[in-house]
């Protein structure tokens, strides 16, 4: 059997390249999804050791997370601000790659768990941390270029154990 | 008679009461709710009151009641034409005609149907307003300080005691349910702070100018001696004259030391104090002043500082701070300025945030150049604590929870939150300070002093 068939046979290989697009594959689908989250904070009683209400008739403030497609937020808003005054991202950029951020996130994520083309998926996985890298090195966020570059760093190892893939929807 | 058998005694207004009563003044209960004359909801539990003095408290107290459903403004009284005004133009936008009073005596001679008088007043009318609306038979909501003197003070509780009708002082963090959370859930129930060992309490506040009056509203001279004031400006300054009021220790310190006292569930034994009027040449009372009171608590000593400043709003602001072995637990009718620290040594406090009596607060943001917040600068410095916040929230005025506790006792649901002879403990602990203030000594405090 050649090397490069899809179908080689290293164990080894094939339980890394498993453990990567788990691991790649959670990492972009939760963080899509946390696009989607917000919390509000609601009033409800205080109960007391028995469970009923407590006989101040306090009420206390309870936040609670939520999710909706309403909720959506690209990025803080703070860091929006600061990539709004950068001269080499402008807003006919930034505002379409706003809008696809999180589905992206989400869309190749789930290829890359559940193996749907998973060398293109991985790609544009990796093409999609380099782009959030660009912008970061712009505002000087240090910590979170470094952050991005393992997450490069984990796409590319996975992009060359491709040919042990297995247990993927697709062969490619 | 206690307060509480007081407030059995009285029962409330009680229905059966209120029936008679609203029969005999024509109303068809039948059809409650109706909707009255003035636009307000009248029900079965619809209270008549009438708020005597409209300076500022009167004010406050007037915008407070006015959300509170059921009560029904029907008289007004104060000495001055210029508030009179105010009072009842004010009232009429909010839908009661009412009718205006000189003098409250004449007022209780009049208006037959009240339920409830209010009073707001300088100090040292509260006493005599205060027994004559209890002696004509109505409950009272009268404000702090229950008077400028201890022998007024304690003739409102015996009036009380004697007539068997309500007497709430306008103490209102005993109905906060921020307060009221604080003391009975973390400080009883969960014992979040160990044992206390000091307290400490401040109301600081810039310098201010002296309160005039519009030239034309000026009240003549035999007017203002009628009713005890020396001339214009010290009836709209009353609160720093030594014959009106009891100065800044009284007018902000009362309600400070009365949650010392009662988070304490204990009257002080001693009181060290030292305070002067340096700074205001118009005043009688002191501008500032520290005070530190010694509690004997069943788990031992506990030392409280309280501290006025009318000259400065150094500090941070105003709270009430209890120190244990365990943690902190500083109080403030502000949210702003309330905060709970648990010590590092003390029990994970995981159960209570569970339970909502307590969240955690938010790690303030740090900058890339933050990184010397928690630096120390002596090796025997306490490392910093972890903060949290009070979660409850008062979506009300600060004076309404009292004054609807107060209503609620009148109908007959409920006890009173503050009734003067526990006011009166309270109140007596400010007159020990001012005592101690002005003899410049150790003042021991005996437990029957704080008996009416």
């Amino acid at each position: 059997m050649s090397e490069n068939t899809p179908n080689s046979t290293d164990s080894g290989s094939t339980l890394a390249l498993l453990v990567l697009r788990a691991w790649l594959g959670m990492r972009a689908v939760l963080t899509g999804v946390e696009k989607f989250s917000d919390s509000r904070t609601l009033q409800v009683p205080l109960l007391d050791a028995a469970g009923k209400p407590d006989s101040s008739g306090a009420m206390v403030e309870v936040t609670q997370k939520f999710y909706s497609l309403h909720s959506y937020h690209a990025i803080p808003d703070s860091m929006k601000d600061k990539f709004a005054n950068e001269p080499l991202l402008p807003v006919f950029l930034t505002t379409p790659y706003y809008a696809v951020l999180g589905w992206a996130l989400i869309a190749l994520g789930i290829a890359v768990l559940l193996g749907i083309w998973t060398r293109a998926s991985l790609f544009l996985m990796g093409l999609l941390y380099v782009s959030l890298t660009f912008g970061l090195i712009l505002i000087k966020q240090d910590g979170g270029v470094s952050w991005l570059a393992i997450h490069v760093g984990l796409v590319a190892l996975a992009l060359t154990l491709t040919k042990y893939n297995r247990f993927a929807l697709t062969r490619s | 008679m206690s307060s509480r058998e007081t407030d059995a005694k009285a029962g409330g207004l009680g229905r059966r009461r209120f029936l008679k009563t609203a029969g005999a003044a024509g109303l068809t209960l039948a059809l409650a709710p109706l909707r009255s004359a003035y636009g307000q909801t009248e029900s079965a539990d619809a209270l008549n009151i009438a708020l005597v003095g409209l300076g500022a408290q009167g004010r406050v107290l007037m915008d407070a009641m006015l959300k509170i459903p059921g009560v029904r403004f029907v008289a007004i009284c104060d000495i001055w034409p210029y508030a009179r005004t105010y009072g009842q133009r004010y009232l009429k936008k909010n839908g009661f005609e009412v009718r205006a009073y000189e003098s409250h005596r004449e007022m209780l001679e009049k208006e037959k149907d009240l339920h409830a008088v209010v009073v707001a007043s300088p100090d040292f009318w509260h006493a005599p307003i205060t027994n004559d609306c209890l002696r004509a038979g109505h409950h009272v909501y009268c404000e702090k300080m229950m008077s400028n003197t201890i022998e007024g003070a304690r003739s409102m509780v015996h009036t009380m005691r004697e007539t068997g009708k309500l007497l709430q002082i306008g103490h209102q963090r005993r109905s906060n349910p921020r307060y009221l959370v604080a003391r009975n859930r973390l400080l009883n129930e969960a014992h979040l702070l160990g044992r206390i060992t000091a307290a400490n309490a401040q109301w600081n506040r810039a310098v201010s100018a002296d309160l005039g009056w519009p030239n034309h509203t000026a009240m003549p001279a035999e007017l203002l001696a009628k009713y005890g004031y020396s001339d214009m400006h010290q009836f709209r300054n009353w609160r720093w004259f030594k014959k009106y009021g009891g100065g800044p220790l009284s007018d902000l310190g009362a309600h400070q030391i009365d949650i010392l006292n009662w988070f304490f569930d204990v009257s002080p034994s001693t009181v060290i104090a030292s305070g002067g009027k340096d700074y205001y040449p118009t005043h009688e009372w002191l501008d500032n002043a520290m005070v530190i009171y010694e509690y004997k608590l069943p788990e031992g000593m506990a030392r409280a500082f309280y501290q006025v400043q009318t000259t400065t709003s150094a500090g941070g602001g105003y709270y009430e701070q209890f120190m244990g072995t365990e943690g902190t637990l500083r109080m403030s009718e502000n949210p702003k300025y309330t905060q709970i620290n648990r010590e590092a040594a003390a029990p994970p406090w995981d159960q209570w945030i569970s339970r909502h009596l307590l969240a955690a607060a938010k790690a303030p943001a740090k900058g890339d150049d933050d990184s010397s917040a928690n630096d120390k600068v002596d090796a025997r410095e306490t490392a910093e604590l972890a903060a949290y916040y009070l979660p409850v929230v008062l979506n009300k005025a600060i004076h309404q929870p009292h004054l609807e506790n107060f209503f609620n006792a009148v109908r007959g649901k409920g006890t009173l939150n503050c009734p003067a002879d526990e006011a009166f403990k309270s109140e007596m602990a400010v007159f020990k300070a001012i005592e101690a203030v002005e003899t410049r000594s150790l003042v021991t405090c005996h437990p029957s002093d704080f008996i009416a």
